[in-house]
């Protein structure tokens, strides 16, 4: 907290003239995120970009500026595939969750009413505050071969089914983590849509599926791309579920993280593969968001 | 105004003594435990080591809590020492081939041979083992061991297939074949398979790191996962996984006690000897409390403790502890092998020259087996 | 129209196969909680408490509650201050780079956790505050202020920006007005802020695990229990976390929408 004074002048005059001064007041306000964030959001940020550079002997990491983490993770294959393979199931979990969450927003936005709607937004909310982990433990034991599912599906004469330990199993692992939140969002872009559009789409005789595909999905385009996005991010970023549920095999980037910082013993190797995914995350979301707010011609 | 003025500064000076007291609270909270509560050991070591079926009776004795930090696998182990500030922990407990790298980084204390039974130890081994000595000097207090061979799952392999490593290469257990997450174990069977025992699995040349790479290579068709502790443990359980590498009775005997139709053997191409000890950290400020710790974790009933444990279970290492064992919990001594006589009485097994010490490797750097094993991973 | 109809079971049908799927782990797991099977399956074993007992009888699993509620309080307390701050700004000031302010605010969302878990324990072990209480409640700030102040910026949005002015001409300092008209107005927003930003705190796990050091919050007890033994006391400590968590939430959202509503 900055020290504690008042302006004492006379304040009758001043009204919205003031706006732009900065005083005191103005900046008791606006620095304490400044600071913050400096120290601690962009301080670990740069640091680990500059950590990418440092080289470890004895088990001690040594301030250096050294190109040999980098030569030593980009020339290995096994981040190569790591890195492939990250970002396919990343897009996997991407398009299966916007595609599985479509048509529950559209009926939510456009089948039930308010109130209805405003239920379900909030039962969709409620996940998000329960543990992820303790949901992920939930799947392992459903999913395992001789788990839950596999039971019920006894029952019918079917299966066993291998579930754990497959891309299945990381797939369903990334819907608990995203597909509360795609809903939601595909749920509320869709709902802003003007509906005298799709009135004026099926008065000039076009199909039901012909207005979803060219009137609902371009007019609610931002919003389906902004949470395909934090779906791409949250699965890009997760290592519990291919972790516990996709059986590591083969490792994606978070966990080759994990790897390398709590087995390796290598923080600045660790930093490299943080980075490449930090620029990879930003160019993808750069991408998405002005292809997002790009106009239509 | 004046009216304001005070008003506002008062609720600012609420406001600020809320940020601060956010702020401060943690460091008062925590001091003011410090001083009410016991005597707190902070411990590193591996999983379940200081779970209250080890450690209760000895805290209750001694007034201390244990504060343990639980890691897998000794690269784990160092990761968690650089993590932590120097001085964090008191004691760790640790495998011997570690158990070297902190003696050489000067990290711990030099004990006193004479104040633990030495002369008891179950194998001469034992008395000087590999990397608790420096130059005649010991660091590092022996408290359990075990072997690593072939862990199988009863209902889909005999005893008799699983008395060699080549049986992870079996059709019928494609894709059930699981890894324990750590290279020194898996790779070190691997490197036995390929008969690599003389002088031993860890001292291989380049060209039997080679060969021993690519045999490992060979398995991945067959695996279905790379487990940690908990992975391995319910993989087996749940019968996800069949069979898995680098792991032994440490593992499947939890599950065994549990009645899991899950066994390890030592195959006959040779077992891994996973050896665990204790060691005081130099910068600890209460190295009597620990020592005396240490002097329980050898006597009788802290040998009998370490058979039992909940966590995993290890050999006595002394005549005392196995004694103790048979007469308390016959049971367990029988499923161990630990009898005199017993055909699978460990001891015996090292004997007959069937067990290696597990080591880090001697003539490749640690770096490039964590790197194969990366690499192995995802491939 | 009968088209139609059968367009709306469908999607019917299908919302209540997605709320199922949404509702299966949660559901499960608490069932699971009372069960007597180590690795559960159907048929279920017997009705236990024992779980919850193993839980509750567990020194280690008080200690990790405390330091979550310590971390989670105040990290709460620091994130709605910032938030509001930043919110407040936002609402009443146009300046020069106020893009770049509000991305600096809002961005820590959308960088993987993983990738902020290793730069901070970096960052925070090279100037001597990793393994520390503090550690996890330094982060937690960064982690949560974005979403108090998204909460706090809704709820000023609603405000009559005359409202303030009027205060001054009336000839209240700005100090006064944002006691006297600001604070008030915004004190549900604050409170949800509060509860929100808590209830983040308190199941975040990949920061925790790695700075926390000898510190375990719950969510981290959870991971190590995953990671070690894996049985179902996991379920027990999922159960209690859910009904922390959501009584956070349902205070939050009452207030909200209670004071939201009366103004």
């Amino acid at each position: 907290m900055p020290p504690l004074v008042i302006d004492s002048q006379s304040p009758s005059i001043r009204k919205l003239s003031v706006k732009n001064k900065i005083d005191l007041y103005a900046l008791t306000w606006r620095m304490p995120v400044i600071v913050w964030q400096l120290l601690f959001f962009v301080g670990p940020l740069l640091f680990m970009i500059a950590m990418s550079f440092f080289l470890v002997k004895n088990y001690r990491m040594q301030e250096a500026f050294e190109m040999k983490n980098w030569i030593k993770m980009t020339s290995r294959d096994y981040f190569w595939d790591a890195y492939w393979y990250t970002i396919g199931l990343a897009t996997l979990s991407t398009v299966v969750t916007s595609l599985l969450a479509f048509p529950a927003a559209f009926g939510l936005a456009f089948k039930v009413s308010a109130s209805v709607r405003r239920w379900a937004i909030f039962l969709l909310i409620i996940p998000f505050f329960t543990s992820y982990l303790v949901r992920t433990f939930s799947w392992y034991v459903i999913l395992a071969e001789s788990g839950v599912a596999n039971a019920l599906l006894g029952y019918l004469g079917l299966g066993p089914y291998k579930m754990l330990n497959t891309v299945f199993g990381s797939i369903v692992g990334y819907l608990t983590l995203t597909f509360p939140l795609v809903i939601i969002l595909q749920t509320l872009s869709l709902a802003n849509i003007d509906r005298s559009l799709l009135e004026a789409a099926q008065n000039l005789g076009a199909g039901r599926l012909r207005t979803i595909w060219s009137v609902t999905i371009p007019a609610a385009k931002t919003g389906l791309i902004i949470g395909a996005v934090f779906c791409f991010i949250l699965s890009f970023g997760d290592f519990v579920a291919p972790y516990y549920l996709g059986g590591s095999k083969p490792p994606t980037l978070p966990i080759l993280i994990i790897d390398t910082t709590k087995a390796g013993q290598q923080w600045p190797r660790a930093a490299v593969v943080a980075v490449v995914m930090m620029v990879t995350l930003m160019v993808v979301a750069y991408t998405a968001i002005s292809i997002a707010y790009r106009k239509r011609r | 105004m004046t009216n304001h003025k005070k008003f506002t500064r008062r609720k600012f000076i609420k406001a600020s003594t809320a940020v601060a007291s956010a702020i401060a609270a943690p460091m008062i909270l925590t001091s003011r435990k410090a001083l009410a509560a016991p005597t707190e050991i902070n411990m590193l070591g591996w999983y379940g080591t200081a779970e209250p079926d080890m450690v209760a009776e000895f805290e209750a004795a001694e007034n201390v809590k244990f504060v343990p930090k639980y890691y897998a696998g000794g690269d784990n182990m160092l990761a968690a020492l650089a993590q932590n500030p120097p001085g964090t922990f008191d004691l760790i407990h640790t495998d011997a081939e570690y158990a070297r790298l902190l003696i050489e980084s000067d990290l711990v204390d030099e004990l006193d041979p004479s104040d633990y039974p030495m002369d008891d130890l179950m194998h001469e081994d034992f008395m000087n083992f590999p990397g608790h000595w420096n130059d005649g000097k010991l660091y590092s207090l022996i408290t359990r061991y075990g072997h690593l061979g072939v862990s199988y799952n009863k209902d889909a392999i005999t005893r008799e297939e699983a008395m060699s490593y080549n049986v992870f290469w079996d059709e019928k257990l494609k894709g059930k074949v699981g890894h324990f997450d750590w290279h020194l174990p898996s790779l070190g069977e691997i490197s036995l398979l390929n008969g690599n025992t003389s002088p031993g699995p860890f001292d291989i040349s380049e060209d039997a790191w080679k060969a021993v790479q690519e045999k490992t290579l060979s398995l991945k068709p067959q695996v279905g996962g790379y487990f940690d502790f908990g992975g391995t443990f319910a993989g087996l359980k749940n019968a996800e996984m069949l069979a898995m590498v680098g792991i032994g009775d440490w593992v499947t005997g939890i599950l065994e006690r549990d009645g899991a139709p899950v066994s390890s053997v030592v195959p006959e191409e040779g077992g891994i000897q996973w050896t665990e000890s204790y060691s005081i950290v130099s910068t600890s400020t209460k190295k009597d409390i620990v020592k005396k710790y240490l002097e329980y974790t050898i006597s009788a009933p802290g040998q009998v403790k370490s058979a039992q444990m909940l966590g995993y279970p290890g050999f006595a290492v002394t005549n005392a502890g196995r004694a103790m064992l048979n007469e308390v919990d016959p049971k367990e001594a029988m499923r161990t092998g630990q009898v005199n006589g017993d055909a699978n009485d460990p001891v015996a097994l090292i004997k007959q020259g069937r067990i290696h010490y597990r080591d880090i490797p001697k003539q490749q750097s640690l770096e490039d087996w964590n790197d194969f094993w990366s690499e192995y991973k995802n491939a | 129209m009968n088209a139609d109809r059968v367009i709306r079971w469908s999607i019917w049908v299908y919302l209540v196969l997605v709320f199922a799927f949404v509702f299966t782990p949660i559901v499960t797991s608490v069932i699971f909680s009372f069960n007597s099977d180590r690795f559960p399956t159907v048929p279920l074993g017997s009705f236990t408490f024992k779980w919850y007992e193993t839980v509750l009888n567990d020194p280690d699993f008080w200690k990790a509650a405390r330091t979550s509620m310590l971390v989670c309080v105040c990290s709460g307390v620091l994130a709605t201050f910032i938030g509001f701050c930043t919110a407040y700004t936002d609402f009443r000031y146009q300046f020069r780079f106020k893009g770049a302010y509000i991305a600096l605010a809002l961005l820590p969302p959308t960088i993987p956790l993983i990738i902020l878990a290793l730069g901070m324990l970096a960052w925070l072990s090279k100037i001597g505050a990793s393994g520390q209480v503090w550690s996890i409640i330094i982060a937690h700030t960064v982690l949560c202020a974005p979403f108090a102040m998204g909460v706090i910026r809704l709820r000023l949005q609603q405000m009559d920006p005359d409202l303030e002015s009027a205060a001054w001409n009336l000839g209240a300092s700005e100090w006064a007005a944002m006691k006297n008209v600001v604070l008030p107005f915004a004190m549900p927003a604050l409170i949800s802020a509060f509860c929100l930003t808590m209830a983040v705190s308190f199941d975040e796990f990949t920061v925790s695990w790695f700075v926390s050091g000898l510190n375990k919050t719950i969510p981290v007890a959870i991971l190590e229990v995953l990671q070690g033994t894996v049985d179902p006391q996991i379920n027990a400590i999922g159960t209690f976390v859910f009904f922390t968590s959501m009584t956070l939430v349902v205070i939050a959202q009452l207030i909200f929408s209670y004071r939201s509503n009366q103004n």
